[in-house]
């Protein structure tokens, strides 16, 4: 009974305390959790499931009053609409929106029962990295139609078979940001092969032998691309010439699982002034840009207890609007929201700017030992608001309140 | 013919849903007509129209359900958007003219809001029912104060003419039936319905309908998740033919409750923190005491000072109800209320006319909900001048309130009523037109609780149906839905769209009792020992009678009707050529009898006759043609199988080796 108490006062407190300290939040369940969250237009997002069978993609529009700064307050509408819908045979744990198109390109994973079997027990994220198959193909790409007006129904239109898919991880896309409709895409640096949707017909293959596996993927302006490796290297590369690649060792020590997140400034044509989050298993950033990509510009140690012992999850992202701001999930239940701005070249600790730690406080079951924080995005213009997810189903929208502006 | 067994041809059982707006439809008309159907159920969604009125989403219930020979009217609702007849719901396809009476069994009302029960007056009153009306108790208490305050704004207001009067709504009301939870109501012989908890306003029920084996489950508005006082809903598992849900809110995923309150905090706590003053006009029953808990429960932690006030009168009143109806309450509720009033709050003190004009914040929930008279308008016109004050409409309005207006953004407010010249010394003097500037801030938050997407999928794990179908969704928008839920549950899902008609093929099970002597003949005449599992042939009179189906013995059939037994023979001839003597192709044919027949009574009888059972059998021949044998088989209608089966096998003639013995 004092224990019950004790956890609802703990809930409570959060709850008062988030009036003074979110501009806004809304808190949604999805039936099943998600790891992807991509914006499809300016007001829609796209979530989809990882459970081993059968999964939904949803095309969700964010309520009205996210939207409204003037008369925010006659504006009730606060749910999420689900604009379209879809069902998947297998667990999604990348998906990508093609710009200027509504096509969305999704990374599959199919299961064994056999592997569900076996790994369910342990950890459910370890489900997706286990991609063996009955039929012979791994992961494979799947180019789905989002639909439009007449019919809420979210179609597969086709498939791209990868014929070099030899690995049994899961595969990463970064959609083409220029030109025609094309997708990068593969599971080791060695796989990297930039596709057009249209005809599946391959653009460009690094033809290069490395097998490190490949945590993140991303264009950094028309033809450049940035890889990072699971072992922490990062790899520039250029689609209009397929054998410079240049390799940039992060140092990246044994048994330590790296991620990557790109700060890329389109509307600037010098690729070289965007900004390189590393972030490591054990809860280090290191914080580089294309100059110089060997020596970190500023590095720091996060402090976190993890609640995980998986990397699925791990995911560092730049505030598209908010100078030096960077999140950091997929630890445990929180979402962190760093300001670099304050970070020295030397590993140090530093202290978050805000912690979101909306998805440990959940209504039904309050067990802040299971939550864990799936994947997260910011608004692309907003500047503090973040979208998050956790393992529970919830998906959270959050706009904090900044204190520097606050207390003047 | 050897008996007279009384038995109605049962047509293949059919569930038919239909959905019509216009043109009149005679299927609905043909009540006695329709009593050979065991079980057709026509439904007619009357009106599934909407509009948006300040974000929120409002239409109008009333469907018609027919089952079992049985029509029933499930809720009879107004449209709020409209000002002329289409408000209403057009009648005139159940009965062109005349009363409804004879064409309704009964109408259910599911919950107060006037979407839902708005037209009943206007139905019972003005077209003519005479009828039961069956709604909780709770609706029933607080039906007709909301369709008196309703009445008040279109009549008294805004001068309408053409629309129910307080002595219908009284007269109506007394058509009244009070139905219980979980309590099973007989309507007449064969038609009951049964309410279960649907949560979302206090007395809102879930109905069963049920005609002999076949049942539909009408929703209304229902909520899946509990909130401050008010449970979720509930459902055992009937498996309804037809579950028809409300599909309002079912392509949205809602926020949750905990940011809708968090919201409402914030303003209260913003407003009070600048020394602005909240008034939040509400309706007496339902979100009042929501919000009332939400306030009492955080405002100490809050560190808030400021008074909380709730109008006088209302506090009594809406303690009153929910004490008589505390089991429509949430558990927490219930079980504080052993211990003591929930509503006797610590913070929360009763309001006299005279605060309204104390300095400093202060926080007031007033009557009414729409700010179209009473207290809660008088204390608006007082601070509406001031920008630091606040006001929150936690609920929707009717078109023609002052509520409406201000949600629409209207800044400037003509007051036309004679009264409030004296209330508006803000007013500027000699101005003739009366106008009261908004400038407080206005908050709308809707505090709603619908079933999403979420909710309707649970809510079929729960009822197991049959079929499944959605009424008051935008049909294109839930195909997504519409796939799910027929491949998540393998049953049908339907959306019908105005003037569109559905049918669904159900198989309702006929129970038949069978006589004990029966069974015990059954198992006399040897066999397998029965096996559920396995269907097996038996022979017996189907007696339906009593609305019960027996199946017995000839004899007791007999006996029971009072019927005397006819006899029925069947005689055949059967050529076979034989070149033997009469008596020696009699001989053959029992040799031959004998051997295939292994197990039956065969006897070559004196008198010249071949007996197996009670089948005769007679041999002759003409004198021209002596080898041409004609065989006469006779037998009762109860040797049929056998008779058949002797007269097929001679025609085949005799084998050659037989001896003539």
């Amino acid at each position: 009974m004092g224990e019950t108490s004790s956890v609802e006062n703990e809930f409570d407190d959060w709850f008062i305390e988030s009036l003074k300290i979110y501009n806004n939040i809304h808190e949604y369940q999805l039936e099943h959790p998600t790891r992807v969250i991509e914006w499809t237009s300016e007001k829609t997002i796209c979530v989809a499931g990882y459970s081993s069978d059968k999964n939904e993609i949803l095309e969700l529009l964010l309520p009205l009053k996210l939207f409204t700064d003037d008369n925010q307050g006659l504006c009730a509408e606060r749910d999420f609409k689900v604009v379209h819908g879809g069902f998947s045979d297998g667990s999604i744990h990348c998906l990508k929106h093609i710009p200027g198109t509504r096509y969305i390109i999704v990374a599959i994973d199919y299961v064994t029962s056999f592997c569900c079997h076996e790994l369910s027990s342990s950890n459910c994220c370890f489900l997706l990295r286990c991609v063996v198959t009955n039929d012979g193909f791994n992961s494979n790409l799947q180019v789905w139609d989002l639909g439009g007006e007449d019919c809420d129904v979210i179609k597969r239109t086709g498939v791209l078979q990868l014929k070099s898919a030899s690995s049994d991880k899961g595969v990463k896309i970064a959609p083409g940001l220029t030109g025609d409709p094309c997708v990068l895409h593969g599971s080791q640096i060695s796989d990297i092969q930039l596709t057009e949707l249209t005809s599946g017909k391959p653009l460009y293959s690094l033809g290069k032998d490395i097998p490190d596996l490949l945590s993140s993927l991303q264009f950094v302006s028309g033809s450049v691309f940035l890889a990072c490796a699971c072992n922490g290297d990062l790899y520039v590369g250029d689609t209009r010439n397929p054998s410079g690649l240049q390799n940039n060792p992060a140092g990246g020590r044994e048994g330590v699982h790296w991620c990557m997140g790109v700060k890329t400034d389109l509307s600037s044509s010098d690729p070289s002034s965007c900004s390189v989050a590393r972030l490591s298993s054990a809860c280090q950033v290191v914080v580089s840009d294309l100059r110089d990509l060997r020596a970190p510009l500023f590095q720091a140690q996060l402090h976190v207890q993890r609640k995980t012992t998986s990397d699925d999850f791990m995911k560092v992202t730049w505030a598209p609007a908010l100078d030096n701001c960077l999140a950091v999930s997929g630890f445990d239940g929180m979402v962190r929201i760093y300001d670099t701005a304050s970070w020295r070249p030397e590993l140090m600790e530093f202290q978050p700017l805000f912690i979101h730690r909306g998805h440990m406080m959940s209504d039904d079951q309050f067990d802040t030992s299971s939550a864990v924080v799936t994947t997260h995005v910011w608004h692309p213009s907003r500047p503090r608001t973040v979208l998050s997810a956790a393992v529970d189903g919830s998906v959270h929208v959050w706009d904090w309140v900044d204190k520097a502006t606050a207390s003047c | 013919m050897a008996r007279e067994v009384r038995c109605k041809t049962v047509e293949e059982p059919s569930l038919v849903a239909l959905a019509k707006t216009h043109a009149a439809t005679p299927s609905f008309k043909n009540k006695t007509a329709s009593g050979s159907h065991l079980s057709n159920v026509h439904l007619c969604i009357s009106s599934s129209c909407f509009l948006s009125g300040a974000g929120q989403d409002v239409g109008r219930s009333c469907i018609l359900v027919s089952i079992g020979g049985k029509n029933i009217m499930l809720d009879c609702g107004m449209h709020m958007g409209f000002n002329d007849d289409r408000r209403f719901p057009d009648f005139s396809y159940i009965t062109q003219q005349g009363r409804l009476t004879e064409f309704l069994d009964c109408v259910i009302i599911s919950h107060f809001h006037l979407d839902h029960c708005g037209a009943l007056p206007y139905m019972s009153e003005m077209v003519g029912y005479d009828g039961p009306i069956y709604m909780t108790h709770p609706t029933k208490a607080i039906c007709p104060i909301l369709l008196e305050d309703f009445r008040k704004i279109t009549v008294d207001k805004k001068g309408e003419t053409n629309f129910f009067t307080s002595q219908m709504i009284k007269d109506c009301m007394k058509k009244v039936v009070p139905l219980n939870l979980h309590q099973t109501v007989q309507v007449d012989d064969e038609l009951e319905i049964k309410a279960y908890y649907a949560g979302h306003v206090l007395g809102a029920a879930m109905v069963q309908i049920k005609v002999g084996s076949e049942s539909v489950v009408y929703t209304g508005d229902y909520n899946m998740t509990p909130d401050r006082h008010l449970g979720a809903a509930w459902i055992d598992k009937c498996r309804p033919d037809i579950l028809i849900s409300e599909s309002t809110y079912a392509t949205t995923i809602r926020d949750s409750k905990r940011c809708r309150e968090r919201d409402f905090l914030k303003k209260v706590h913003e407003t009070v923190e600048r020394g602005g003053k909240v008034l939040i006009p509400v309706f007496a029953l339902g979100r009042a005491q929501e919000l009332c808990i939400l306030l009492e429960t955080f405002w100490e932690r809050m560190n808030m000072k400021a008074p909380i006030y709730f109008s006088t009168g209302l506090t009594e009143k809406a303690n009153h109800y929910y004490k008589l109806f505390i089991t429509w309450t949430n558990q927490k509720i219930r079980k504080t209320f052993v211990q003591r009033n929930m509503f006797e709050f610590k913070h929360i003190k009763a309001f006299d006319r005279s605060y309204a004009d104390n300095p400093g914040p202060m926080v007031v929930f007033a009557t009414p909900g729409m700010l179209h008279a009473g207290q809660s308008l008088q204390i608006f016109k007082k601070w509406a001048g001031n920008e630091k004050n606040m006001i929150i409409m936690p609920g929707y309005c009717v078109q023609g309130t002052i509520g409406h207006k201000i949600l629409n953004g209207q800044k400037k407010l003509e007051m036309e009523n004679r009264q409030t010249v004296i209330e508006i010394e803000r007013c500027e003097p000699g101005c003739c037109h009366l106008s009261l500037e908004v400038k407080l801030q206005v908050e709308y938050m809707s505090f709603s609780a619908h079933a999403d997407a979420k909710g309707i999928m649970q809510l079929i794990r729960m009822a197991e149906p049959r079929n499944m179908l959605l009424v008051h969704g935008e049909a294109k928008k839930m195909e997504f839905l519409k796939d799910k839920i027929e491949q998540e549950f393998t049953i049908n899902c339907f959306m019908p769209a105005n003037g569109e008609t559905t049918t669904v093929i159900t198989n309702p099970s006929v129970p038949v009792d069978i006589s004990l002597n029966l069974l015990k003949r059954e198992m006399a005449l040897g066999g397998p020992l029965p096996d559920p599992k396995k269907p097996r042939t038996m022979h017996g009179t189907l007696i339906m009678k009593d609305n019960s189906l027996r199946l017995v013995s000839p004899e007791q059939a007999l006996k029971e009707l009072g019927l005397n037994e006819h006899q029925l023979r069947f005689t055949c001839r059967v050529q076979l050529q034989d070149p033997h003597s009469d008596p020696d192709t009699l001989s053959r044919i029992y040799t031959h009898l004998k051997s295939v027949l292994k197990g039956y009574t065969i006897q070559h009888l004196p008198d010249g006759t071949v007996m197996v059972e009670s089948i005769v059998i007679k041999v002759s021949s003409s004198a021209e043609e002596p080898n041409t044998k004609v065989l006469l088989l006779s037998w009762s209608y109860q040797d049929e199988d056998l008779g058949s089966f002797l007269s097929t096998l001679l025609k085949k003639g005799l084998p050659s080796g037989l001896s003539s013995m």
